[in-house]
This record gives structure tokens, C-alpha cells and sequence, in this order.
């Protein structure tokens, strides 16, 4: 059969072609009877009407195929018609209950509005586009230790790229802060250092100028981004060519780059303390971008000096797991033939995953949670509707007795649900765009995505969508059990309750069931993040966080002349701290905890021979009285002593973890350890205790302590213990910096307190978030659970009243409607409790000191939820036992 | 047989002709098709390949509706009959058929121009 054939078939109406016959066959039998008549035999007769007539086939074509348009458009006329019929019913009937039509309103704009909100975040973050031509093929370098990313050193890092075959090009890049002076106060500014191709590799154009280029790259250039470019020079025009001194160095500007150029700090493990460069330079030697200790280090032999991350574009046709592979083996065979690799391996990771991927998860829960909401809204206006409908039932029995069929009624009564949807819907994107305001107040630094969120033509639609779906399926449930009435069912219903309303009253307790059992599910959920965020709150740090202020010094002008000073600049600094009135103690590190800098170093321990994966501690380099100053006990040993200077022999301290890995039960001072790149052995001379440098949620990690009298940096964090509200102190402390030295810019100003909690924001950005979506779920929960007993006792008025005429007492009744409610509620914990380790398994990255299935968490949603389930037919079941047969029974 | 005109000389024409012969009441397709050849005389043939799609689209534009009513030999007959609109439409086809054949009617007869 061909195909037009088949089209012909499949829309051939026999009506329409049977008709057609008998009206041409008429036609023939009457033109045939008029030959007849006219005196012709009748065999001539029929010869000659069919010879006038022509082909019957192809009139019949013809005409069927005038008719079936015509069918077509009547139909689509009259579809349109009832539609507009419908909504007109819709919106009349809607107008005639409005409490109930503004409660069904108000809980869809309540679902529907936070899947809007969270969803425009998601669109942004997770799917919108990046700034760079064919941005997907980007990729990052990372080496691999013990599974997890770190930076690469600068020698590993040439081999990966002349290895490796799958990139098309490539650039290293490095994040150093530089001081800002000349103009203005002195500031410091978050900036980077990257390999000449770094613009060519990401394919950026700039706002103005001509950035640096592969191969072609003036030392001295620097490319500014346009947010600093207005901040710090009033969106001068004639900026390009100019020079701006950077870290006590000329610059000179090449280039700007636009806003839409959105680089965040690129890090192995994000952190709150992260944010984006605001200046690019070129590299030192070799091209390798600078080290954020010396920027004119010839850094080209480091293999084990782990500071660089790259970006690199993928050869067209070269699929990213195949780049991965091929980056993978190359990272192993380069570490089995330099040893000093320490035996790492290497990864990539997509530009996505790079920029988003720490928020995707909890951005992927708060979708899940919202979804949870959305469809307990939906339970619960499907129950308000079947109450509703059970009203109505009579009407809608008598219009089908007139004839209307059953799907006609069905979609007026789906119309009705999507016009709610609709409305609930417009409303909601009301909620999600005044909700998104708040939203943005919790948002965690590296979150900062958020901000650019918005609703656009994608959110709408999304919107308009979930509108449809969720008005679909709300509507529906209602829609085909009210339809289901024939008339003598619903006319015998004289007051008493019929099957359909008993058949009502189990569908609405599915219901509420099934609202149960989600509300206990965001519960457990909710509970176990909130619990898990209490828990990161009350962590030791192992630093007494209360009343310490820290701000970042960075030394400027000639490096040689300071780096004999510097040593002695901190220590007048801190006299000059330490008079200040207030304060109590002063210290001083490079590397702060908590949202500060972190080094890390591989280590050896002398008399014991080289383990075949190198030790591994986290580096800190602190001031004489840094501990004291931090509220670190000192356990064994001393602190370090102004005279550990160069000229002394060189000495560390070690925390307790280290001590306790090395030299379990013996006591560390006194022995010796080096680091494994450097050839000189340090004497412990102290154990310090413990603390989290890296946030509340990761355990203490083995550190070794080296002073900076014996190590000097050009930048260095103060820390200062106050004795009232630091921020009090805080004038006293800038006049006293800049008595010393007016061009000293210090930045970074923030309270202990402050860091502890911008590392605790994403936890307590999705635990606020969950909980609170977490309680709008119950409250729909008591919504539906009330709506629900309440309509019940209403019903059954009549059956409580003979009853209680025959004699069953009102403790009877109450317990009777209490009894019922609870049985519901428990049918939908269990059910609940069930499902919950299914969901919650999604949070087990998130959750800190609990597991995903804590018995304690499931077993108090269990309980709470069932008072709320009492506590919300309480009131019904009072009126239950209130009723009076004498005023009912009458009836 | 003498030379018969088709009638598909004029767009139009063969609607027109419709409307006009149910102007006095509902026919059927074969009697419409005879009241054409009687009112010419069998000047006109009405081809049945042009009257029943020409039926067809004027009941699909409304201007004439159809039903199925009972022959006097029992039979099932589609009887069409003019709506409102159809009459509408039949007075404005006249008005610019006489307008037309006035205007052709001159032009035909007119006499060749002096020219100067």
C-alpha cells in the first residue's frame, strides 16, 4: 500500500464516503429512469447515464475530500469553541467559591513558585551558556593524589602537555594576589598569572585592547577585567597603554576584559574563600605562570611544587573520555619515570564541572525538595477539589443525564484545574521572583552564580509547563470520579451518603495519605541536613574563634630590600599591635585556617628510610606568638622565639595528629624531619593541638609549623585576639598600620567568627533552604489532613448523629474521627519512612557526622508527624463530638 | 447532438446557477442539475464531476446546508437547501453578474473609434 493510500485510510470516515455513494448512486438511478423515460431501452438507458456521468471514482475523490476539510474545520471550530466555553465556566464557577479558590491558588503559587525559583538558579548555573566559543571542548588538568585533585607542578605539567596528544592548545595558570598602589589607597587584588595562550586557548575577546598571545606576551603587560577597570579607574577609556603599578612594579595595561568574561578561581577543592582573578599577567621564565612566593622564580624544573592548574581545548574529533584516558596513563607513566612525582596521577575535568560542580548537588536536592512540595500542593487541591466536587455532583450527574458525554465533562472539569494551575502558577511567579531577593541574601560565595539568575524566556516556559502537568495532574484524579456519577445515584442521594461520595471519601484519603508519606519524606531529609549543619556549628576547630579579628599585610616596593626587613617590619607591626588599646594578643601567618591559604608539602622523617608514597602534611608558616595569639595550646615544647632566625639552626613544630602518625606514644622533640625537596633537617622543638584548617567539616590532617623568621613571605595574614567586639578596635588597628607605613594596604578585614561562618554557608544555604521547604510541606500536610477529617465529619453528620442518638458517647465520636486520622497517618509514615533512604542517599556528600538513614532523624519525623496528623483533625473530631442528633436527625 | 456550452465558462457561474435554482426551495443534486439543463434548455450540460464538488464547497462555506429526507419511492435523499447567507450571496452574485454582462455586453457592441 503506498503512502497516500495509507494517509486516505487512516482519515477516511465511513460516514462521510457512504454518504457521498448513495447521494452519486441516487444521482445515476434518477438521470437512468429520465432515459427510461424519455423512450430508451432500459439497458441504453443505463449506457447512456453512465457515459454522461463520467468516472464516479474520481468525483468521489473529489468531493470526500471537500467534505473531510470541512469536517475537519467544523470540529477544530467546535473544539475551540468548548474551550473558550470551558474556561468561561471554569473561571464563573471559581469566582463563586473564592475560598476555596484562594486556598487552591495560594498552595499551587507556593509549589509551583519555589520549582520556578530554584529552577531560574539551576538554568543559570547548571545550563546556561559560557562565555567562550565552543565552551564544552575546555577541560582542566589536574594531578590526582589518593584519588583526589590537587595542582600540578610546573615540570610535570610541560611533559603532560608535550605528551599528550588530544589538546589543541593550552595554558597554564596560577592565582596570585598583587598590590595595587599609586593611585588611590592600596589595595590588594585577587589576580592570576597564566601562560601566553591563555586568551587564544579560551578564544575570549576583549572589551578593549589586545590581550597577550601565545608566544607574543610583554612580561610587563597586564590584562585588566572590566569590574576592576571601573572600580579602580572610572571606566577610563584611555586605560589601554597606560601603566599602573602592580606588587612595586610598572605595568602596562594591554587589554580589558568585558564582564561576559566570567572566570572564577579555578581550585582543586572549592572554598568559601574563593573569588575570581580581577587581573591576568603573563608568565615568568619558561613561560610557566608565576608562583604566588617569589613571581621572578625560575619555576620551570618543579616538578613537586604543585601550585599551576591549566586549561586546554580538545582537538576537534577527540571525545572527553578519551582526553581523559590518554591524560590518565600519561600521568602514570610520568610519575614511574621521575620519582619526585610522588607516584601522582592525573584527571581532567570538564569546564561544567569546574564552574559548577560544587553546587550542582545541592542544587539537584533543592530541586528534589520542591518537586516534594509541588506535589503534596497538587494532593492537597486535588482534595480540595474532590470536596468540592462532591457538591456539585448532582449537577454534573443531571448534565450528563441531558447529554453531555463523559470526556466532555471530564475536560471541563480538567480546564477548571489547568485555569487554577494557571492562576496558582502566574502567582507563583510573583513568589520566585520577590522569593529570589532572599535567596540571594543566603547565597554562599561560591555560589556566586546565583546572582546572575533570572527569569527568562526558558524559566517562563518551564513554568508554563510544570502550570499544565501539574493541573493535569491534580485535575484528572477528581475529574474522572466525579464523572462517574449516573444520575440515579447521585438524585437517590437525598442527604444521605451515597456510593460516590463514599468512593470520594476513600480517594481523598489516598490522598492525604499520599501527602503524608512525601511530607515525611522531606522531613527525614530536611531533619538530617539540619541536624548536620547543627553539628558543623559545634565543631572544635581547635582555635578560639571568639573575638579574633584578621586582616592581610603584603609587603610592597623593592622585594631585596625588604626581605631582610621584612622579619623585623612584623615584629615592630606587632609591637605596635600589641599597644593598641584592647587588644590582648597579636599573631601572625602566611596561611590563616579556615578561608585562608594552604600549603601543603611532602615531608621525610630522619633514620627512616623513603616510603614508597611520600608523607604528606599541610605547611604553615607562622610568627613567634601566632598560637598563643590563636588559642592553639602548645602540648610539648616551645613556641618559636624571635632569635630562630636564619642564623640559627632550623626548627619546626608539628600538631598532635602528625606527632601521634610518626611517633606514636614517644615524644617528637628533638627528632628531626626535612622537607622532600629540600635538603636540610629541621629539629622539632614543639607539638602544637590540633585544629581544622581547613573548615568545620574536614578533620584535622597531620601539619608541620615552620617560622617565618626562618622563612619569609611578602604577604601575611594578622590575626588579633580583642577584647570586645573587634570591629570596635578596628580604627585603632588601621591608624597604628598606617603609622608605620601609609602604603600598606590591608585587606581581607574579618572576624574569626566570619570565616567560620562564610565555610559553613552552603551547608547552612541548603539546610535553611530544605527546612523551610520542609515545613511549607507540612503545612500543606495540616492543610490537606484538616480539609480533609473536616469534610469527612460534614459528610457523615447524619451516621454520627443516629449514632449518638442510639447511644454512643462523644468520647465515642472523638475517638472514632481522631482514630481515623491517625490511622491515615500512619498507613503514610510507614509508607514514608519506607521511601526516605532512597531519597536522602542523594544527601550522603552533604551530610556531616550522621548518616543518610540516622534512626534517630526517621524516628523523630515519624513521631512529629503523627501529632501533626492528631493535632490537625483535633478540631474536627471536636465537632464531631459536638454535633446534635435532635437537630440532625430531623432531617 | 447539437453543440452544448460547459459550464465552466466562468468561474463562479456553475455557484451561481446553484443558488439560483434553490432559491424557490430545497432540491437534491440530480434536481438541480435538471432544473440547469431545463431553464437553458440543454443549452448548458451540467457535468456531474463540476456539480457535486461545487455542491459540496458551498455547503462547506455555509451558504448551503444539506440534509437527508425520504423519496417518494422510499429512498434516502441528500436535499440541499440555501441558508440566509447562501441568499446573500446569490443577490450579490446577480447584482455583479448584470454589472458584468452589462459591461461585456457594451464592449462587444461597441463601434470601431474614429480616429483623427
Amino acid at each position: 500500500m503506498n503512502e497516500r493510500a495509507r494517509r486516505e485510510r487512516r482519515i477516511w470516515r465511513p460516514e462521510i464516503g457512504a454518504d457521498i455513494d448513495e447521494e452519486l448512486a441516487y444521482h445515476l438511478e434518477m438521470r437512468e429512469r429520465d432515459y427510461r423515460e424519455r423512450g430508451l431501452s432500459p439497458a441504453d438507458a443505463r449506457d447512456a447515464a453512465r457515459r454522461r456521468f463520467g468516472d464516479p471514482s474520481t468525483i468521489r475523490s473529489a468531493v470526500r475530500t471537500i467534505d473531510e476539510r470541512a469536517a475537519r474545520e467544523r470540529r477544530r471550530a467546535g473544539m475551540w469553541t468548548d474551550f473558550r466555553q470551558d474556561i468561561l465556566y471554569a473561571c464563573r464557577g471559581l469566582r463563586r467559591t473564592p475560598g476555596f479558590t484562594a486556598i487552591a491558588v495560594l498552595t499551587l503559587a507556593l509549589g509551583i513558585g519555589a520549582n520556578t525559583a530554584i529552577f531560574s538558579v539551576i538554568n543559570t548555573v547548571l545550563l546556561g551558556s559560557l562565555p567562550f566559543p565552543d565552551a564544552d571542548r575546555l577541560v582542566f588538568i589536574w594531578n590526582t593524589s589518593d584519588g583526589q585533585p590537587e595542582p600540578i607542578g610546573p615540570g610535570r605539567l610541560r611533559d603532560l602537555q608535550t605528551q599528550v596528544t588530544s589538546f589543541e592548545s593550552f595554558a597554564g595558570i596560577s592565582h596570585i594576589s598583587f598590590t595595587l598602589t599609586g593611585r588611590g589607597e592600596a589595595e590588594r587584588i585577587g589576580g592570576s598569572s597564566v601562560s601566553s595562550g591563555f586568551f587564544d586557548t579560551l578564544g575570549a575577546r576583549p572589551l578593549v585592547g589586545e590581550p597577550f598571545h601565545k608566544g607574543v606576551a610583554d612580561p610587563s603587560a597586564v590584562v585588566l577585567s572590566e569590574r576592576l577597570w571601573v572600580r579602580r579607574f572610572g571606566a577610563d577609556p584611555s586605560i589601554v597603554g597606560r601603566t599602573i603599578t602592580l606588587n612595586g612594579r610598572p605595568r602596562q595595561v594591554v587589554a580589558v576584559m568585558p564582564r561576559r568574561f566570567i572566570w572564577p578561581a579555578i581550585t582543586a577543592q572549592p572554598s568559601a574563600a574563593d573569588t575570581g582573578p580581577e587581573l591576568w599577567v603573563p608568565g615568568g621564565p619558561g613561560d610557566v605562570p608565576r608562583p604566588a612566593t617569589n613571581e621572578d622564580e625560575d619555576m620551570t624544573g618543579h616538578r613537586n611544587t604543585g601550585y599551576l592548574r591549566s586549561v586546554a581545548r580538545l582537538k576537534p574529533g577527540v571525545t572527553f573520555a578519551q582526553a581523559r584516558a590518554e591524560v590518565a596513563s600519561a600521568g602514570t607513566r610520568l610519575s614511574r619515570s621521575h620519582p619526585e612525582d610522588d607516584g601522582r596521577g592525573a584527571t581532567l575535568v570538564g569546564i561544567r564541572n569546574q564552574f559548577a560542580g560544587a553546587v550542582e548537588r545541592p542544587l539537584l536536592v533543592l530541586a528534589g525538595a520542591v518537586a516534594f512540595v509541588l506535589a503534596i500542593a497538587c494532593a492537597n487541591v486535588a482534595s480540595l477539589l474532590l470536596g468540592r466536587g462532591a457538591a456539585r455532583r448532582r449537577d454534573l450527574a443531571l448534565r450528563r443525564a441531558l447529554g453531555a458525554s463523559r470526556a466532555r465533562i471530564v475536560r471541563q472539569l480538567v480546564t477548571e484545574s489547568i485555569v487554577l494551575s494557571v492562576a496558582g502558577a502566574a502567582a507563583g511567579l510573583l513568589l520566585a521572583w520577590w522569593g529570589s531577593a532572599s535567596l540571594l541574601s543566603l547565597t554562599p560565595p561560591d555560589m556566586a552564580g546565583l546572582t546572575r539568575s533570572g527569569i527568562d524566556a526558558r524559566v517562563l516556559l518551564f513554568t508554563l509547563g510544570i502550570a499544565v502537568a501539574v493541573g493535569l495532574a491534580f485535575g484528572l484524579v477528581p475529574a474522572i470520579e466525579l464523572s462517574r456519577d449516573q444520575l440515579t445515584d447521585a438524585l437517590a442521594e437525598g442527604g444521605s451518603r451515597s456510593s460516590g461520595s463514599r468512593r470520594t471519601s476513600r480517594t481523598r484519603d489516598g490522598l492525604v495519605t499520599l501527602e503524608i508519606a512525601v511530607a515525611v519524606v522531606l522531613l527525614v531529609g530536611s531533619t538530617l541536613l539540619v541536624r548536620s549543619f547543627t553539628a558543623l556549628t559545634r565543631v572544635d576547630t581547635g582555635i578560639d574563634t571568639h573575638n579574633l579579628l584578621t586582616f592581610d599585610i603584603t609587603v610592597t616596593g623593592d622585594r631585596a630590600e625588604y626581605q631582610s626587613r621584612q622579619v623585623q617590619f612584623y615584629d615592630s607591626l606587632i609591637q605596635r599591635l600589641e599597644a593598641v588599646p584592647g587588644v590582648r594578643a597579636v599573631g601572625a601567618a602566611v596561611t590563616l585556617p579556615i578561608g585562608g591559604d594552604d600549603f601543603g608539602t611532602g615531608y621525610l622523617v630522619e633514620g627512616r628510610p623513603v616510603p614508597k608514597t611520600a608523607l604528606r602534611a599541610g605547611y604553615q608558616i607562622v610568627m613567634p606568638g601566632y598560637f598563643h595569639a590563636m588559642g592553639i595550646p602548645i602540648r610539648r615544647g616551645r613556641d618559636f622565639r624571635s632569635s630562630d632566625d636564619r642564623k640559627a639552626p632550623p626548627i619546626v613544630l608539628v600538631n598532635e595528629t602528625l606527632a601521634r602518625a610518626q611517633w606514636p606514644g614517644q615524644d617528637p622533640v628533638g627528632r628531626r624531619v626535612r622537607f622532600d625537596d629540600d635538603g636540610q633537617w629541621m629539629t622539632i622543638v614543639g607539638v602544637v593541638g590540633d585544629i581544622r584548617h581547613l573548615g568545620p567539616s574536614r578533620p584535622p590532617r597531620p601539619e608541620l609549623y615552620q617560622s617565618v623568621t626562618q622563612r619569609s613571605f611578602p604577604f601575611i595574614a594578622f590575626v588579633v585576639r580583642t577584647e570586645r567586639d573587634p570591629y570596635d578596635v578596628m580604627p585603632s588597628i588601621r591608624r597604628a598600620v598606617v603609622s608605620l607605613d601609609p602604603d600598606l594596604p590591608l585587606s581581607g578585614v574579618r572576624t574569626m567568627d566570619e570565616h567560620v561562618a562564610r565555610a559553613l554557608s552552603k551547608p547552612k544555604f541548603l539546610s535553611t533552604l530544605v527546612a523551610s521547604f520542609g515545613g511549607l510541606a507540612v503545612s500543606l500536610a495540616i492543610v490537606g489532613i484538616y480539609g480533609m477529617m473536616a469534610w469527612s465529619v460534614t459528610e457523615r453528620r447524619q451516621e454520627i448523629a443516629i449514632r449518638m442518638a442510639l447511644g454512643a458517647s462523644r468520647e465515642k465520636m472523638l475517638t472514632m474521627v481522631l482514630g481515623r486520622a491517625l490511622f491515615l497517618a500512619a498507613i503514610g509514615i510507614s509508607l514514608g519512612l519506607a521511601i526516605a533512604p532512597l531519597a536522602t542517599r542523594t544527601l550522603s556528600g552533604l551530610l556531616y557526622g550522621i548518616t543518610p538513614t540516622d534512626p534517630v532523624a526517621f524516628a523523630a519525623t515519624g513521631v512529629a508527624l503523627g501529632a501533626v496528623a492528631a493535632l490537625s483533625a483535633l478540631v474536627p473530631a471536636l465537632r464531631a463530638a459536638r454535633v446534635q442528633p435532635a437537630a440532625v436527625v430531623k432531617y | 447532438m447539437h453543440d452544448r456550452t460547459t459550464v465552466d465558462l466562468l468561474q463562479g457561474t456553475l455557484a451561481a446557477l446553484i443558488l439560483k435554482s434553490l432559491s424557490w426551495g430545497p432540491l437534491h443534486g440530480y434536481g438541480i442539475a435538471r432544473w440547469i439543463e431545463q431553464i437553458t434548455e440543454d443549452e448548458l450540460l451540467v457535468e456531474e464531476g463540476s456539480l457535486y464538488p461545487a455542491l459540496h464547497r458551498l455547503q462547506a462555506r455555509g451558504l448551503v446546508t444539506s440534509e437527508w429526507t425520504l423519496s417518494e419511492t422510499n429512498r434516502r435523499v441528500r436535499c440541499y437547501t440555501l441558508t440566509e447567507h447562501g441568499r446573500q450571496q446569490l443577490r450579490a452574485e446577480l447584482s455583479r453578474w448584470e454589472r458584468f454582462s452589462e459591461v461585456v455586453t457594451r464592449a462587444l457592441q461597441s463601434r470601431r473609434p474614429k480616429t483623427a
